[in-house]
């Protein structure tokens, strides 16, 4: 995509141009920081956090901003979901990179900041709120295409839904230590030559121990012709007839 | 001597191909383009080549995209102890994958990153330099070339959107006036 862009500007007679080829994940393992554009701070499915004190906030935040000073960043992660997108801002630059510097210390993948801080916002025009702050972190994940919700998947288990079957495409030791009532059990790896003992007419339902393996199995059964395919992802696991999930 | 002629034919045709697809020289293009097909469609049976989409190291196995349009598809490909730069098959990565097979099914002989040429006239900028560069006073044009959505997420600073398809339609209004203004494209990585 960048050679592209850069071939054409070559092309129109621009002679300085040049391609960051390693992009921006080298930018990022590099440990330098990342804005998020203002449409997304406004409307992203994100948890966007406010580091500065409470009472700052109170006075004036960025609408659905949650209030976690600084300070208190560290203790409030296990509030937070590994997987959302996070945009902090403050009004120290220096807090805004430390607590960007922090959230990937700990795993948060998706992390951006308010380009400028809170002056920055408000400078460019960006809408506030005032009032009693937020302390709560409410994120849900949006499902992606051919992805099924936990609770969805709970109720195939349960046999509540008709015409389904769970797939397990765990590898065969795996399987062996326990699993869900009723499910078919063939290997991720084994799903090209297998795929025949699955029936065409019913709804299926894909999971492994993450998502990882059911999401290639979904697809690997959407490639053969099977239409209706889910895949679950969630830390799943089963001990004999037990189960259990989490995100 | 003749037998063993034929053995190397399938490496010169690969050679050929290889170096058909770094230099693009514009007038010899015809002449190279009909035995690069056929080293193409030779290559075609034991190569994938596209982005990862999916990496298992329980299953042992790899899903890439290979195709582009309507033509891509999602093949599965399993790995092993032998097979050799299991490293560079990373999900949302360009590879490419040297296959044999085995019982019916694909096998990683050879996984290597599929690397990204500089086009004709620009040159590559590395991380390190790119901070300097951002840091410091010069006047560039740094454009994610990435869809806008990714763009939103998050960019590097200072960065505008210009997604290929944009740049493909008016690329020129968007640039600066000045010819030898610094202009840095990026995206998500090699592709």
């Amino acid at each position: 995509m960048s050679t592209t862009v850069a071939g054409l500007a070559a092309k129109k007679g621009y002679t300085n141009v040049r391609v960051f080829l390693d992009g921006q994940p080298a930018w990022i393992k590099d440990g330098n920081l990342v804005y998020a554009s203002k449409g997304f701070v406004a409307k992203g499915n994100i948890v966007l956090i406010d580091l500065r004190a409470s009472k700052k906030a109170a006075e004036g935040r960025i609408a659905r901003a949650v209030s976690i000073p600084y300070d208190a960043l560290e203790d409030r992660m296990e509030d937070i979901p590994v997987k959302a997108p996070i945009v902090v801002y403050s009004d120290s630059a220096e807090e805004m990179a430390d607590a960007y510097e922090d959230l990937r210390d700990e795993g948060y993948k998706k992390v951006a900041l308010v380009s400028g801080g809170f002056a920055g916002w408000t400078k460019g025009g960006g809408e506030t709120v005032t009032g009693p702050v937020d302390t709560e972190v409410n994120w849900v994940r949006k499902l992606a295409k051919g992805e099924v919700a936990q609770d969805d998947f709970i109720k195939v288990i349960k046999g509540e839904v008709t015409d389904t079957i769970i797939l397990d495409v765990r590898t065969a030791d795996e399987a062996a230590s326990g699993g869900f009532p009723g499910a078919v059990a063939i290997p991720l790896d084994e799903i090209g030559s297998r795929h025949g003992e699955i029936p065409k007419d019913k709804k299926i339902f894909v999971h492994c121990t993450t998502g990882a393996r059911a999401e290639m199995a979904s697809k690997e059964l959407k490639s053969k012709g099977f239409k209706d395919v889910f895949y679950l992802v969630a830390n799943c696991e089963c001990e004999g007839d037990k189960w259990k999930f989490e995100d | 001597m003749r037998k063993q002629m034929l053995k190397f034919l399938p490496l010169c045709l690969m050679a050929a191909l290889l170096s058909y697809g770094c230099v693009q020289t514009g007038g010899t293009e015809d002449a190279a383009k009909a035995p690069a097909k056929k080293a193409e469609q030779a290559q075609k049976e034991n190569v994938y080549k596209g982005k990862v989409t999916g990496k298992s190291n329980k299953a042992k196995s790899i899903s890439i995209v290979v195709g582009k349009g309507d033509k891509a598809k999602t093949m599965m490909v399993k790995f092993d102890d032998k097979t050799t730069g299991v490293d560079h098959a990373a999900v949302g990565h360009a590879s490419i994958i040297a296959y044999e097979m085995r019982d019916g099914q694909p096998w990683a002989t050879v996984i290597k990153p599929k690397l990204a040429k500089l086009p004709k006239g620009t040159t590559e900028i590395k991380t390190a330099e790119m901070a300097e560069v951002i840091a410091g006073d010069t006047k560039i044009m740094l454009i994610d070339a990435r869809p806008a959505g990714r763009y939103k997420g998050a960019h590097m600073p200072g960065a505008v959107s210009i997604p290929v398809g944009v740049a493909k339609k008016n690329l020129p209004e968007l640039l600066p006036k000045e010819k030898d203004t610094l202009i840095v494209t990026y995206c998500g990585g090699p592709t």
